[in-house]
């Protein structure tokens, strides 16, 4: 079967300061993503890499970010991925940095690994809960979680109840 | 399948700042993290202190993302020598010297680090990332420091800073492969703030740009490190370890079938 080959790179948006989640959005990132791809391989690297390079989810909450770009310049984008040092967006500047969380083929395998990853994310926020209240609404999503059939628009992630211990 | 560490952590005076970058480096998945304190022999003379024991600063470490166990905090020395008389303090039997988990060596022209890499006692030789090497590698004392399970040790922060750095970076540890053709490699942050770490795939694609391969990117992140927090631990302890393995015991077949109050004589 003759097709374009794809890569996605799942990444977290780390930062110390809480208001730079608000500055998440899928412009900003993808900028940054560029700026740092054409800081390290130059221009050959820049063009390269945005062949087919777009921002596919983003969940401000968690900081979850879904990148893709085809297979045969993953490697200059992952490679770039360590120096990206900031996020701007409407005129606000915040230092952050982005963790590689997994690369995959297909979008499906990618939110497989994010629904472990934000099932284990819970569990230690479990761990951290004083209030029984907050015990039983994560209690409730751990349990809840899992890969429906139905494509709804989001896909089948749990965002955090608001109790990010940060 | 060995933990991921980070072996260059510089021991800063603020306590809170270095919680938090052991929580910065337990959250990205860091099973072993090493506080770094220089020594540079330039200035005035400095006394070696003891190490201050973790125990003592952090109370409770945080627990390792993916895992269920604590992060692992190892003390670490670096000496910064530009002058072979200065190596004396690593002969000399002083003992606090010996209360480091791992002793590290920063040598600055051709001679030190070819006596670094045949003669000292230490377990990382560090390679200079921010200025351009005075001195161009020689297959021999490289060759030697494979050989006796020394590695070499390169730092990412000043690339992720920097853009002249990052040049820097990247000559020297292209050079460094060409000799060494990528064994014994140790790549380290030497992050001061928890902005500066990154996770350990992040930095095993970072040895993708300093011309290693995959495996060697990512044993460089984990097998190299645990090698040398054991050479540190055999260092610190004698002069050699035994191993012992239990042999399996071989069943000998007889042609005669012995009688069974006899088999159980001879097995006992």
């Amino acid at each position: 079967m003759v097709r374009f080959k794809n890569r996605y790179v799942l990444c977290e948006v780390v930062s110390e300061d809480p208001r730079c989640r608000q500055c998440i959005e899928d412009r900003a990132v993808g900028l940054a993503v560029r700026d740092a791809i054409g800081r390290v391989h130059g221009d050959y690297g820049l063009a390269c890499c945005s062949i087919s390079f777009t921002v596919k989810y983003l969940n401000a909450y968690t900081g979850t970010v879904l990148l893709r770009c085809r297979k045969d310049s993953y490697r200059l984008l992952c490679s770039a991925l360590p120096f990206v040092r900031q996020l701007e967006s409407r005129n606000q500047r915040y230092p952050c940095f982005l963790n590689t969380l997994h690369v995959g083929g297909t979008i499906r395998t990618c939110q497989k690994f994010l629904i472990q990853y934000n099932r284990r994310q819970l569990l230690m926020l479990l761990q951290n809960c004083t209030n029984e209240e907050e015990r039983r609404c994560i209690q409730k999503s751990l349990l809840s979680c899992s890969l429906t059939e139905e494509q709804s628009q989001s896909g089948d992630e749990e965002d955090d109840d608001g109790t990010e211990t940060d | 399948m060995a933990g991921f560490a980070d072996l260059n952590l510089p021991q800063g005076p603020d306590k809170k700042s270095l919680q938090s970058l052991l929580e910065a480096a337990a959250h990205l998945g860091y099973s072993a993290v090493a506080l770094n304190h220089v020594i540079d022999f330039k200035e005035k003379k400095q006394e070696i202190v003891k190490p201050v024991s973790p125990l003592e600063l952090f109370p409770s470490l945080p627990i390792v993302q993916g895992t269920s166990k604590r992060i692992k905090v190892l003390t670490r020395l670096t000496l910064v020598v530009s002058d072979p008389s200065h190596c004396n303090l690593l002969r000399s039997t002083s003992a606090n010297i010996r209360l480091y988990d791992i002793i590290a060596v920063f040598p600055k022209t051709e001679k030190l680090f070819h006596i670094a890499c045949t003669t000292l006692d230490v377990d990382l030789v560090c390679i200079n990332v921010t200025e351009k090497l005075p001195f161009y590698f020689r297959r021999p004392p490289v060759n030697m420091a494979v050989d006796r399970g020394i590695c070499f040790e390169l730092l990412y922060a000043p690339a992720i800073k920097d853009s002249t750095m990052r040049r820097y970076t990247i000559s020297n540890a292209i050079s460094l492969m060409q000799i060494c053709k990528g064994k014994n490699i140790v790549i380290s942050s030497a992050a001061e703030r928890p902005l500066e770490l990154r996770g350990p795939y992040d930095v095993a694609n970072l040895g993708l740009l300093f011309g290693l391969s995959e495996s060697e990117a990512k044993a460089a992140v984990s097998t190299n490190c645990r090698a040398t927090i054991l050479h540190g631990e055999t260092r610190k302890s004698a002069c050699g370890v035994v191993y012992t393995v239990k042999k399996p015991r071989k069943v000998e077949e007889e042609e005669t079938p012995l009688p069974a109050c006899k088999k159980v004589k001879t097995q006992a």
